[in-house]
């Protein structure tokens, strides 16, 4: 069980660019400057960090507080690829929970880039380096291209269907200021898109670029009412299924009763679900795991919604990867910040009208042939 | 072959040696695991079902069949580029265990669920790699 007395205080985030001379470190300080500053605390009441980021080595949690003069007793680091920045906010939740610390900054983000992207997956884990990577792979294109393919022949499910997410989350980048991809997305450019890994055409990738996100975890009492973010339960899963290369579901149906159990609410109760969008057939499945709708049922279910911050479903309200592009590890915590903006109404152009509470999902860590970890976590409003 | 050396190869390590030997022979080996009887996909240091160490190499049949696909236009390494687009697959094999593999083969033939079967120039692909096989074989 989550502790309801401590929750989210402050969240920040960068701008995401193609290109940049910056440094990771100065991402981090950006965004976490601006989560503290939206909390309203001071750098001197942090004493806890938890940091994820693929390209940080040989840096690490604890040289990253020397450089940014923090003294902290707890210290967390990055695993799982863009689950663990979910699965690190349930971790300093319960470390400030325990005493482990008082006042925790997480921070997840990349300098990331297309060359980038396909070095880090040839050399990903040995799996990848020794089993995919010399049959020219693709990189994880031409693996999620093969569990694309896969749902569509098991399931009926069309691209068509898919893209509604691309194109719904493309309408709300258009109001965030800080997505890489701005102009408006047609369905008819999402399908006649260049092919890269087919079935999966460039509108079904995310665009690797450089940015950081950041949030400040604390007791809820340091902040007025209306900013208050709750986590009211979170989960994660690792290497599920054990020895299946395309499975068509991830780790979240391991644990999604215990999760909605634990929030004492379920996913028709969610005004928003902030997925995580590495590809659109991801984002498909998450939503059958999670529970709102059947296994199979996906396609269905994504025609019968408006997913755009003024529908009855929205989804990834920032844009998502897809529009917003993916700083790395950043992704992973992007969602979070997303979700804590639009319950604290700060959404601006975007905000999804009354929200109360949300779903926010992380997926990643890709081995032989999926995603291995999943991670979520249930969020609501003040009070 | 002059391309061959250019392509990624995997790490020869302890796991993995015989498995690579026995491929730069033409033949595909799999590990199985002589307590629980099970096949693993790639090699490991112990059963990843049962958690045996008596584990051993066998000879597979070479066939399989395809589950699903990808038609990879931008491989990961350019040694790849002027091939592409590559055939990526998900293959059952029926030893009980699915691997993932290139299959070489013009696109336009590949479904799912069409029979494969281990190429006979083990010398240009650094992995078992397959290739369409008749029906009836796979």
């Amino acid at each position: 069980m989550m502790p309801r007395d401590i929750g989210i205080l402050g969240y920040g985030e960068t701008r995401h660019v193609k290109r940049t001379e910056r440094t990771q470190f100065s991402f981090f300080a950006e965004a976490g400057r601006k989560a503290l500053e939206s909390a309203g605390l001071d750098k001197s009441d942090i004493d806890g960090i938890a940091v994820s980021s693929f390209f940080l080595a040989p840096d690490n949690a604890v040289t990253l507080c020397e450089q940014f003069g923090l003294s902290v007793s707890w210290a967390w680091q990055f695993t799982a690829g863009s689950a663990g920045p979910v699965a690190g906010v349930i971790d300093a939740l319960h470390a400030i929970d325990t005493g482990r610390a008082n006042v925790v900054l997480c921070l997840a983000g990349d300098v990331y880039s297309v060359a980038r992207h396909y070095r880090l997956m040839e050399n990903f884990n040995h799996s990848l380096y020794n089993y995919a990577a010399p049959h020219g792979f693709g990189g994880p294109n031409g693996l999620f291209g093969i569990i694309q393919r896969k749902y569509m022949e098991t399931y009926g499910l069309e691209r068509a269907q898919l893209g509604r997410i691309a194109v719904a989350q493309r309408q709300c980048a258009m109001h965030n200021e800080n997505a890489v991809f701005r102009v408006p997305l047609t369905l008819e450019e999402y399908l006649d898109a260049r092919i890269i890994a087919d079935p999966i055409r460039l509108y079904d990738c995310v665009l690797p670029c450089a940015g950081a996100d950041a949030v400040v975890l604390g007791a809820l009492d340091r902040i007025d009412a209306p900013k208050r973010v709750r986590v009211l339960s979170g989960h994660e899963r690792h290497n599920h299924l054990p020895e299946e290369p395309c499975p068509l579901s991830g780790g979240w149906e391991t644990f999604r009763d215990r999760m909605w159990n634990e929030a004492s609410f379920g996913p028709r109760d969610m005004h928003f679900v902030q997925a995580y969008d590495d590809y659109p057939i991801m984002v498909a499945i998450q939503l059958e795991d999670l529970g709102f709708c059947e296994k199979g049922e996906a396609g269905p279910f994504l025609d019968a919604h408006d997913l755009t911050w003024r529908g009855d479903l929205p989804l990834d309200t920032n844009g998502g990867q897809l529009s917003a592009g993916q700083a790395g590890a950043g992704g992973g915590l992007m969602s979070v910040v997303e979700a804590t903006r639009q319950l604290r109404r700060e959404a601006g152009g975007r905000q999804v009208a009354g929200c109360e509470r949300g779903v926010v999902a992380g997926y990643g860590m890709v081995g032989y042939g999926h995603g291995l970890s999943a991670s979520a976590v249930v969020v609501e409003r003040g009070g | 072959m002059a391309d061959d050396a250019r392509y990624p190869r995997p790490l020869v390590d302890a796991d993995n040696r015989a498995m690579l030997e026995a491929w730069r022979e033409g033949r595909l080996v799999l590990q199985r695991c002589a307590e629980c009887g099970r096949v693993a996909s790639y090699p490991r240091p112990l059963c990843p079902h049962c958690w045996s160490e008596r584990l051993g190499f066998e000879a597979a049949s070479g066939r399989g069949r395809i589950v699903a696909w990808s038609l990879v236009h931008r491989p990961n390494h350019e040694s790849f580029f002027a091939e592409a687009p590559i055939v990526l697959a998900e293959i059952a094999l029926p030893e009980g265990t699915n691997v993932i593999a290139r299959v070489v083969a013009e696109p336009e033939s590949v479904r799912s669920g069409r029979p494969v079967e281990i190429v006979s120039e083990p010398e240009r692909y650094p992995l078992p790699t397959f290739r369409l096989a008749g029906e009836g074989e796979g």
